[in-house]
């Protein structure tokens, strides 16, 4: 439960922020304290798994936005 | 009434409406709303408890804006 | 008329709390999305909103298809963000 009293913080300091790129840092607490979430929220074996899926694919998708908004890969030349 | 169910709707009915008349209309941002449509139709699967059909539906929508996608490119370059 | 199927009940763990807490993240990221204008800021709460759904389907024990769900989510955005680099600015 603290888990997403924080997650519902996290999205209303992104909400409120103006930067596009200092919102990232508070999109990767999101997505921390969701996959906390998804591990505390059943007890069963394989959901540490489900959350570690989540915590992988939301830190990479959290990456790449920052890479391609702060120039990305220069493909030209 | 589940609030998967009414969740679900809720995203449905306002992602179609933001897909139709997007705000600066351009075909990026009509994809991007597309995409909270398709957010909510999973959760309206997710309501009835079809395990295969959002396996399904999750692989085909990332392919569909795959495609989507290679033709905004294939638009882009063509201009 | 079919009535939808019946809850599974010994899975269901989450309280209310927790449902709100997750649907205001579901409401917020949607509201965030339609209301941005930029592609980057208009990703960035499509993610929120995709954090909130995360949940719901972990709650209903269906961990395989979260497992799939979350692997595959990322990939959309990445072929999003393939047409919307920092072309002009």
């Amino acid at each position: 439960m603290g888990c997403a009293i924080v997650a519902v913080y996290a999205a209303l300091r992104v909400a409120l922020e103006s930067d596009t790129l200092r919102k990232l840092p508070f999109l990767n607490v999101l997505s921390f304290a969701v996959a906390g979430s998804i591990a505390l929220i059943i007890p069963h074996p394989l959901s540490i798994v489900a959350a570690a899926a989540y915590f992988v694919g939301s830190t990479l998708e959290s990456n790449a936005i920052a890479s391609t908004f702060a120039g990305g890969l220069d493909r030209r030349e | 009434m589940n609030p998967e169910f009414l969740l679900g709707s809720v995203l449905l009915l306002v992602g179609t409406i933001a897909a139709a008349f997007p705000r600066p209309r351009t075909y990026l941002n009509r994809l991007i709303n597309l995409e909270i449509s398709a957010w909510g139709l999973l959760l309206l699967m997710l309501s009835y408890n079809e395990a295969l059909a959002l396996l399904t539906f999750g692989g085909v929508s990332a392919l569909t804006v795959y495609i989507f996608v290679r033709v905004l490119q294939k638009k882009e370059a063509a201009v | 008329m079919p009535s939808p199927a019946p809850l599974q009940e010994d899975w269901i763990a989450v309280n209310e709390v927790l449902v709100l807490a997750f649907a205001i993240l579901v409401i917020l990221g949607a509201l965030l999305t339609i209301r941005e204008s930029d592609p980057f800021r208009k990703l960035i709460s499509l993610g929120i909103m995709i954090g909130g759904v995360m949940p719901f389907i972990v709650d209903r024990g269906l961990l395989d298809v979260a497992i799939a769900i979350a692997l595959i989510a990322p990939l959309s955005t990445l072929f999003t963000l393939m047409v919307c680099g920092r072309g002009e600015s």
